[in-house]
C-alpha cells in the first residue's frame, strides 16, 4: 500500500515536471504569466490598506493577520493548481468522454487526470504566498507550518472540486456548478472569518470547507494548538477519501457507458 | 446599419439557450454581495454614521451596482475571440468584408450581454431591496442613467478589444486582461473613489474606472445634475480617445500580420 | 495459448431520448425516456498468442465498444472477458501493464517534447528502471528507424513519424497484446506501407499479439492472418484471411469489350453484373463453371478487349456486411 502511494506520488511529480517543461517552451509567456499573477494578487493589498485606514480591527484581524490570510489563500490555490491543475477541466473531460486514455494507463485514474496539467500562474501564487509569509514574520516554525498547511489546503480544495466535478457523471452543467463553488471558496477565504456570522460559518466547515483550508491553519500559525492541528490533518485525510469514493462511484457509471449517446 | 442590427438579433437569439448558465452564475454574484454586506456591517459601528459622506446603504448599493456591471457585462467574445482571430490569422480575411471588424465584435458583444445584463439588473435590484432596503432614488433619473450605462459598456468593450489586439505584438494578451480586471475590481468595484487618499483621487478620475464603473454607479446612489454632466462629458472624451487608439492599433496590427504572412 | 478469450459478450447502452424544443427538454427532465441500443450482442471469440487479427465492421458495428471492453474502459453487461488471464473489469490497472493501446487520432504523446523524452516518460509510467528504458529505446530506434527524428520535438514531426512514435510509446513496457485502433488513418500510401511493415516486424520480433481495427482494406489484407467481421453488434464472419480469400477468390470478374452486341443471360455459375450491349461485366464462379467454359459462350472473334480479375477484397467485405454469402 505504502509502496503504491509512493509510486503514485512519484508519477504525479513526473507529470508536473513534464507539464512545466511544456509551459516553458515559450519563456516570455511563462514569465509574464507568473509575474502578472503576483501583481494581480498584490493589487488586493490596496483594498485592505483602505479598509484598515477606516478601522484597525476587522473581524478580529489586524493588518498583519490579513497578510497571513492572503499568504495561506494564495499558497493553497498554488498547490492545488500546480499539482492538480486539470481539476478545472475534469467535469468537461467526463462529459465529453475523454478519460478513456487515462483508463488504459497503469496508474490511478484520478491522480493521472488531475496532474495532467499545471497552471503556470499558480507558480506566481506560490511565490506570492512565500513573499507574504516572509513579510508576516519568518522563522522555522512559520515556514514549516505554512508549507504543511498550503499542502493540506490545496488537497482539500482539489478534493471538494473533485466531489462536485463528479456530478458530471450524472448531470450536465456540473462544470458551471464546480466553477461557481471553487470561485465562491476563493472569494470567501480572502476575508476575515470574524465578519461572518451564524449559518454561513457552518458552510465554512461543511460544503465550502475553507475553515479547514484557511481559517484554522491561520489560527494555528498565530498560536499553535495541537487539537486544531490534528483536526486539520484528520479532515484532509477524510475529504480525500470521500473524493476518491465519489469519483470512483461515478467512474463505474462512466464505464457502463450510460452517460451520453455520443460515446458508443 | 441593417446588417449590424441583424448580427445583434442573431446573437441575442442564440444567447437564449444559455439562460440556465446565467442563472447558475448568480451564485458568485450573491456571494460577493453577501461578503460586502457583512464587511460593511462590521465597518459601520453606528449604522447611521457616514464614511466619507456615504451612508451604509449607499455603500452597499454601490457594490451591488458595480458588481452588477462586472458580472452582467463580462464576455468571453471580447477576450478570447479576438485573440483567436489574430492567432489564426483569420482577422486578415475580415479586411475585405463589407463590415468593420471592431463594430462587428462590439455588436456581437451587445447581443451576447443584453439578456445577461437584464437578468443581473433584476437580481441586483432584488438583492439590494431585500438585504439593504431602498435608497433615495428618483425614477426620472433613469432616463439619464441609460446613456451613461450604455457609454460605459461601449467604452469597456473598446478597451477590451484594444487589450485583445495586443496579441498582434505579444504571444499571450491574457495577463493584460487580468491587469485591467484588477484595476476595475480592486479600485473601482469595492468602494467609491472618495475613500482613497485625497492626493490619489484626481489621478483615479483619469483611469477607465471613472467612466466604466465608478461614474455610472455613483449616479445611481447619489445623483446630481452636476455630476451627471461631468461624467457624461468624461465618457464622451474617453470614447473618442479609445476609438482613435483602437483604429490605430488595428491598422498597425493588421499590417504587421500581412508582413508576417508573406 | 489464448491471450484473449471472449464468451457471450453483451453490451447495451441506455440513451436518453429528447424531444425537440423547450417543452421537450422539460418533459425529458421530468420523465426521461430511454432508448436501448444493443451495441454488442453475444460475441464470442478467442485470440491466440502472436496472432495479428483484424476486427472490422462498418461504423456503429460495435468495434470500438468491444475494444473498450477488452481494454477495461467499458464494463460489459454479461458474458466473460479474459485478457492475459485478467478480467478487465476487475483488474484494470494490472491489465494496463500487459497491453498497449494506440487509439486512432487521439494523441498520447507530449507534443512539445522529443520522442526520446516521451519514451522515457511512458517508461516511467510503467515503473521501468532507467537502464531498461534506455535499452528499449535503443532497440526500438533501430527497428522503427527513429534515428533521424528521435531528438526533434513531436509537434515538428510528420503524421507518419508521429504514428510510429505513438506505437513505440505504447510498446515501451513490452505489452503482450497491442490494440491498434485505425493506425493508418489519414496517412499517405507510402507511409501506410511503411507502418504496416513495421507492425509486421514488431509482431515477428516480439511475438506481440496484435488486435487491429481499420477501415483500410490494405491494412487488413497486408497484415492480418485472421479476420473478424462484425455488423450490428454481431460477428458475421470469423475466418482466416486465406479462407476468406479462397472462398471468394473462386469468383472472377470478366470484363469484355465487343465488336457486336451479344445477348447473354445468367446461367450456371455466371452472373451478369453489367450489360451495356458492347460492354459486358460478368462474375464467374469457377467452382461451377470454368473460365474456358464461360468464354466458350462468347464468340472469340468478336472480342476487342478482355480483362479477367479477382473480386476486390473491399467488395467482398462490403457484401459480407450486407449479409450476402
Amino acid at each position: 500500500m505504502l509502496m503504491e502511494i509512493k509510486k503514485e506520488l512519484k508519477f504525479m511529480l513526473l507529470n508536473v515536471k513534464y507539464n512545466l517543461a511544456r509551459e516553458m517552451t515559450n519563456k516570455i509567456t511563462f514569465l509574464t504569466n507568473i509575474i502578472f499573477m503576483i501583481l494581480n494578487n498584490a493589487s488586493f493589498i490596496v483594498e485592505w490598506i483602505i479598509f484598515y485606514s477606516l478601522k484597525n480591527n476587522i473581524g478580529g484581524y489586524n493588518f498583519k493577520d490579513i497578510i497571513l490570510l492572503w499568504a495561506i489563500a494564495s499558497g493553497t490555490y498554488a498547490i492545488c493548481y500546480i499539482f492538480f491543475g486539470a481539476i478545472q477541466d475534469l467535469p468537461k473531460l467526463i462529459m465529453d468522454g475523454k478519460i478513456d486514455s487515462f483508463l488504459v494507463q497503469p496508474k490511478n485514474v484520478l491522480i493521472s487526470i488531475l496532474s495532467s496539467k499545471t497552471k503556470v500562474s499558480a507558480l506566481g501564487d506560490l511565490i506570492y504566498g512565500y513573499v507574504l509569509i516572509f513579510i508576516y514574520g519568518i522563522n522555522i516554525k512559520n515556514i514549516i507550518l505554512f508549507t504543511l498547511f498550503i499542502i493540506t489546503g490545496g488537497i482539500v480544495i482539489a478534493s471538494i472540486a473533485v466531489i462536485f466535478s463528479s456530478l458530471a457523471f450524472y448531470i450536465t452543467k456540473a462544470d458551471t456548478i464546480t466553477s461557481s463553488i471553487t470561485s465562491t471558496m476563493l472569494n470567501f477565504d480572502t476575508y476575515p472569518d470574524g465578519i461572518f456570522k451564524g449559518i454561513i460559518k457552518i458552510l465554512f466547515y461543511t460544503i465550502l470547507p475553507i475553515g479547514f483550508s484557511s481559517y484554522i491553519p491561520l489560527h494555528i500559525i498565530k498560536s499553535f494548538n495541537i487539537v486544531n492541528f490534528l483536526i486539520v490533518i484528520g479532515y484532509t485525510i477524510l475529504v480525500v477519501l470521500i473524493a476518491f469514493y465519489i469519483f470512483y462511484r461515478g467512474l463505474k457509471r462512466y464505464s457502463s457507458g450510460n452517460l451520453m449517446s455520443a460515446r458508443i | 446599419m441593417k446588417k449590424y442590427l441583424n448580427i445583434y438579433k442573431v446573437t441575442l437569439i442564440n444567447e437564449l439557450q444559455y439562460i440556465s448558465d446565467i442563472i447558475l452564475g448568480f451564485l458568485s454574484f450573491v456571494v460577493m454581495i453577501f461578503i460586502f454586506l457583512n464587511l460593511w456591517n462590521y465597518m459601520y459601528d453606528d449604522p447611521s454614521s457616514l464614511i466619507e459622506g456615504f451612508s451604509k446603504s449607499q455603500m452597499i448599493w454601490y457594490v451591488i451596482i458595480t458588481e452588477m456591471i462586472w458580472f452582467g457585462t463580462r464576455n468571453k467574445t471580447l477576450i478570447n475571440q479576438i485573440t483567436d482571430d489574430i492567432k489564426s490569422g483569420s482577422i486578415a480575411y475580415t479586411l475585405n468584408k463589407p463590415y468593420s471588424y471592431a463594430i462587428y465584435v462590439i455588436v456581437k458583444n451587445f447581443g451576447e450581454i443584453t439578456i445577461k445584463f437584464l437578468f443581473y439588473l433584476i437580481l441586483a435590484i432584488a438583492v439590494g431591496l431585500i438585504f439593504v432596503g431602498p435608497i433615495d432614488f428618483n425614477m426620472s433619473n433613469i432616463l439619464m442613467l441609460i446613456p451613461v450605462f450604455l457609454l460605459s459598456f461601449i467604452i469597456n468593450a473598446c478597451i477590451r478589444i484594444i487589450i485583445s489586439m495586443l496579441s498582434f505584438y505579444v504571444e499571450d494578451a491574457a495577463p493584460f486582461h487580468w491587469l485591467y480586471d484588477k484595476i476595475i475590481l480592486v479600485i473601482g468595484t469595492v468602494f467609491p473613489i472618495e475613500l482613497f487618499p485625497k492626493f490619489l483621487q484626481p489621478i483615479l478620475k483619469f483611469t477607465p474606472i471613472y467612466v466604466v464603473n465608478y461614474g455610472p454607479s455613483k449616479l445611481v446612489i447619489d445623483f446630481s445634475m452636476n455630476s451627471f454632466f461631468t461624467i457624461l462629458m468624461a465618457q464622451i472624451l474617453y470614447l473618442i480617445f479609445v476609438i482613435i487608439l483602437l483604429s490605430l492599433i488595428y491598422r498597425k496590427g493588421v499590417k504587421k500580420l500581412n508582413v508576417n504572412g508573406d | 495459448m489464448n491471450v484473449i478469450e471472449v464468451k457471450n459478450l453483451c453490451k447495451t447502452f441506455k440513451v436518453k431520448e429528447k424531444e425537440k424544443g423547450f417543452i421537450g427538454s422539460i418533459k425529458s427532465l421530468i420523465k426521461p425516456k430511454y432508448k436501448k441500443i444493443e451495441a454488442v450482442k453475444d460475441i464470442s471469440f478467442d485470440v491466440e498468442k502472436g496472432q495479428i487479427i483484424a476486427f472490422i465492421g462498418p461504423n456503429g458495428a460495435g468495434k470500438s465498444t468491444t475494444i473498450k471492453m477488452l481494454t477495461g474502459i467499458l464494463y460489459n453487461d454479461s458474458g466473460t472477458i479474459n485478457v492475459m488471464g485478467i478480467n478487465p473489469n476487475k483488474k484494470r490497472k494490472k491489465l494496463a501493464y500487459e497491453i498497449g493501446c494506440v487509439f486512432g487520432q487521439k494523441e498520447q504523446l507530449w507534443t512539445h517534447l522529443t520522442p526520446y523524452d516521451n519514451f522515457k516518460f511512458f517508461g516511467s509510467i510503467y515503473d521501468l528502471e532507467n537502464s531498461v528504458i534506455e535499452k528499449k529505446i535503443k532497440e526500438f530506434k533501430e527497428i522503427f528507424e527513429l534515428d533521424e527524428f528521435i531528438n526533434t520535438p513531436v509537434r515538428n514531426l510528420s503524421l507518419g513519424q508521429r504514428i510510429r512514435c505513438e506505437i513505440v510509446a505504447s510498446l515501451i513496457h513490452d505489452p503482450k497484446i497491442l490494440f491498434l485502433d485505425e493506425p493508418t488513418i489519414g496517412l499517405d500510401p507510402i507511409v501506410k506501407e511503411n507502418i504496416r511493415t513495421l507492425i509486421k516486424r514488431m509482431n515477428k520480433e516480439y511475438k506481440t499479439t496484435i488486435f487491429l481495427t481499420s477501415h483500410d482494406v490494405g491494412d487488413i489484407e497486408k497484415l492480418c492472418k485472421r479476420v473478424i467481421i462484425v455488423n450490428k453488434g454481431e460477428i458475421v464472419l470469423d475466418d482466416s484471411m486465406e479462407n476468406l480469400k479462397y472462398h471468394y477468390l473462386n469468383k472472377k470478374i470478366i470484363e469484355l469489350k465487343m465488336k457486336e452486341k451479344v445477348n447473354l443471360d445468367d446461367s450456371k455459375g455466371i452472373t451478369i453484373l453489367k450489360d451495356k450491349g458492347y460492354n459486358l461485366k460478368l462474375e464467374v464462379d469457377t467452382k461451377k463453371t470454368s473460365i474456358s467454359d464461360a468464354l466458350k459462350l462468347i464468340d472469340a472473334n468478336n472480342i476487342i478487349d478482355i480483362n479477367i480479375s479477382n473480386v476486390p477484397l473491399e467488395d467482398i467485405i462490403k457484401s459480407i456486411y450486407k449479409g450476402e454469402k
